[in-house]
């Protein structure tokens, strides 16, 4: 058996234990202190206690939490990337207020919780050799103790002049402790440790993370989508030896469907003749080209009064004026060719084939408004 | 200073200022002269309701703690009596202060919609309701602790307890109901709900304040000598958690305003944080919650005489700072302040001082029937 750690001496009640506080206190017969089973006021004066630095600590935290939420904000919010919010200007205190609040009270609670517990306290300290005494039990419901301990290190310390100084004080029953025999598990000084360490290591996986991508940039750690066979905007392609991605058509050639127009004005293309039969087919084909090209200007009742047009101030034309219902099927398609004031050719959109089955769309829709008495039969 | 010659100080310095405030009204005219007679009106009232919800409290929770010290904040509550008149004579400020009051109101579509409520009429029935309701509980809560006194019987501690809740409940209407009227009706176009929380924090924050100062001036008479420092030190951690809900209540209100920046919200900031006005403003924000906020940090601080001395001073002249900086802006855009204001402080803090003086002689220094005094004197932290 090891030395002894501390005597324990357990009184009835708390006036009991405060009354022989003074007299044990002078005979120095090893370190003071008292297991109560709730808090008896006064008694940390009586026993010497230095005040907590424990307020000074929070109260510094706290200011030091409030000065950490404003510089992150105002980094963030007017330094690094100003941005106007709701029309205030970047530098808005007001707004970071409830913020600095938030943080001042994280800083100070956390100080108060961990300060007290961890760093004045020493816990988690599950090895403390009172927890493994008789007297535990009643400490915890109605007995109160006082205990005389070995200083750090035990020399000098003679429990068998504890033991009679703490009867002379009325104590009612006494108690030896033996030192702790072996390092209880989970100490202060073991978690310290453990935090450390883990803290070192988060910090040293994030520097070496951090350097290996700002100091080797080729070694991207995941392309993916980045690697695809396209030429980007801005980029030469290296498919072609112009550097084009997009090539000219062949000197002298025609593609398919593309002939060029044998006219210049619309007027004078009135003289073609539509190649297209009107079938279903053929209606609804003219239909999907109109409802893709022609719709945002001339709307889908061919009247030129869509949305656009406020937008940008020209005016359609209205499809059912007689002028144009007296154009002849060819002129309707020069006009699709090559436009017409701020209509541009549609040309390149359309096939020829496309064009003409929207003629006999455009058809239909003037026949829609301007209907006869037997369409109604 | 005998006695005598502190009342005849007294008097004269009200007389003085009864006089300066009669000039004010020929030499200014009426709106400077309601605008200090509102201004001091809302003072000395947020410090008597602040006192008299000290009282309802200690009854609704059935505090031990604070029973010795329950008849001071009794004795301040007691201005409500004068207060009663004050008020009733300060509807003479309607049409004068509020332009929803006026008779040109009808001509502006929002100000029509509200003329029923803000005329002279129905704004005198709520003002004497108010003040009757008032007067009621200080009826009950008051007049049976100074009289268990002689006749110590408890069924005046349980009457207490029992109107405690329903004094709650009209003290938060009524308060809330004369933030709106008094003070939000200066713009009758701003719209706030929390104007009366406002209000409130600052009445309780000055009721005790006030308290502080008459537990420390009669315990500087060798009265209530079976004080002890913990029930100081209650009182000065009250002090400091109310700065907090006054500093708390006081941004909340700004900060949502600013950020909607809605105008029938800043209807009521620009002018009072703008041009003259913003030093004001900045001042009541420093005087009542930073100095009493800092001040009162450390332990030692809460249950410091000379501290809470001057901190309660302070937070006095703050919460007058405060109704100063809600009130004058009505006048102009600048800072009006001259002899007519130190005529007006004459008046009515000689006034105040003279009645707080025959208050003070009320029954007992402490309730000697309340059933839990022994126990409220053995109260240690």
């Amino acid at each position: 058996m090891s030395e002894t750690f501390a005597v324990l001496g357990l009184f009835d009640n708390a006036e009991a234990l405060v009354k022989a506080v003074p007299g044990l206190k002078a005979l120095r017969l090893g370190r003071l202190e008292a297991y109560t089973p709730y808090p008896v006021h006064g008694l940390d004066d009586l026993l010497g206690r230095r005040r907590s630095p424990l307020a000074g600590m929070v109260l510094v935290m706290g200011i030091l939490g409030a000065l950490t939420a404003l510089g992150f904000q105002l980094w963030v919010a007017a330094v690094d990337y100003p941005l106007v919010t709701g029309g205030k200007a970047p530098t808005s205190w007001q707004a970071f207020v409830p913020i600095m609040f938030e943080v001042t009270v994280l800083f100070a609670s956390f100080t108060a919780g961990l300060g007290m517990l961890h760093l004045l306290n020493r816990l988690p300290f599950f090895g403390h050799p009172v927890l493994q005494s008789k007297a535990i039990r009643g400490i915890t419901r109605d007995r109160f103790a006082l205990a005389l301990e070995a200083d750090e290190g035990g020399a000098g310390f003679d429990p068998a002049a504890a033991q009679a100084a703490l009867e002379t004080a009325g104590a009612l029953e006494i108690e030896w402790l033996p030192a702790p025999a072996r390092e209880p598990f989970l100490t202060a000084v073991f978690i310290q440790r453990s935090l450390a360490g883990i803290a070192v290591a988060c910090l040293v996986s994030g520097l070496i993370m951090y350097g290996s991508v700002q100091m080797m940039p080729v070694a991207l750690p995941m392309r993916h989508m980045l690697d695809q066979p396209r030429v980007d905007p801005q980029q030469p392609s290296s498919f072609f030896k112009d550097g084009h991605s997009m090539q000219l058509p062949v000197a002298g050639t025609v593609a398919r469907g593309f002939l060029p127009p044998g006219f210049t004005t619309p007027e004078e293309a009135g003289r073609l003749v539509n190649p297209l039969p009107r079938t279903p087919a053929v209606m609804a084909r003219g239909r999907a080209a109109y409802q893709t090209h022609c719709v945002v200007c001339h709307d889908p009742l061919g009247t030129g009064l869509p949305s656009l047009s406020a937008a940008y101030g020209a005016k359609p034309a209205n499809l059912h004026t007689d002028a144009i219902r007296g154009y002849p099927d060819g002129q309707i398609y020069g006009t699709i060719v090559l436009g017409k004031n701020a209509m541009p050719s549609y040309a390149a959109d359309l096939s020829e084939d496309d064009r003409w089955a929207v003629v006999h769309y455009v058809r239909a829709l003037q026949r829609a408004q301007n209907a006869k008495a037997e369409d109604f039969q | 200073m005998s006695a005598d010659r502190t009342a005849a100080l007294l008097w004269s310095a009200t007389l003085l200022g009864a006089a300066a405030a009669a000039a004010t009204y020929l030499v200014y005219g009426g709106p400077r002269f309601w605008a200090n007679w509102l201004l001091w009106f809302i003072f000395l009232l947020s410090i008597a309701l602040g006192a008299l919800f000290l009282v309802a409290l200690e009854h609704l929770v059935a505090a031990r703690w604070s029973v010795p010290l329950r008849r001071i904040a009794e004795r301040i509550s007691s201005l409500l009596l004068p207060l009663a008149a004050v008020g009733v004579l300060a509807l003479g400020s309607l049409p004068a202060l509020y332009p929803g009051s006026r008779p040109e109101a009808a001509a502006d579509p929002v100000l029509a919609g509200k003329a029923s409520w803000l005329g002279l009429p129905f704004f005198s029935v709520r003002v004497v309701a108010c003040a009757a309701l008032g007067l009621l509980a200080l009826a009950v809560l008051v007049r049976g602790s100074l009289k268990q006194d002689r006749d110590p019987d408890p069924r005046y501690t349980i009457r207490a307890r029992r109107f405690a809740p329903v004094g709650m409940a009209i003290f938060a209407l009524s308060i809330s109901q004369a933030a709106f009227d008094w003070i939000g009706a200066l713009e009758p176009k701003w719209y706030s709900d929390v104007i009366g929380v406002y209000l409130f924090a600052g009445a309780f924050l000055s009721g005790l304040a006030a308290t502080v100062l008459a537990v420390l001036y009669l315990m500087g008479r060798q009265r209530l000598q079976q004080i002890r420092f913990d029930h100081v030190y209650n009182l000065g951690a009250w002090l400091f958690a109310f700065t907090v809900f006054w500093g708390y209540i006081a941004f909340a209100q700004y900060l949502l305003m600013w950020y909607g920046n809605l105008p029938e919200e800043v209807v009521w900031y620009l002018p009072r944080t703008g041009g003259a006005w913003l030093p004001v403003a900045i001042l009541v924000f420093v005087l009542q919650f930073l100095i009493p906020f800092f001040a009162l940090i450390p332990m030692d601080a809460k249950g410091d005489l000379k501290r809470l001395r001057w901190v309660a001073l302070v937070v006095l002249a703050a919460h007058w700072l405060d109704i100063y900086w809600l009130i004058f802006p009505v006048l102009g855009r600048s800072l009006v302040f001259s002899w007519p204001e130190l005529g007006f402080a004459l008046l009515f803090i000689g006034g105040t001082l003279l009645c707080l003086r025959r208050a003070m002689e009320l029954g007992e220094d402490m309730p000697v029937g309340d059933p839990f005094l022994k126990e409220g004197l053995e109260f240690r932290l």
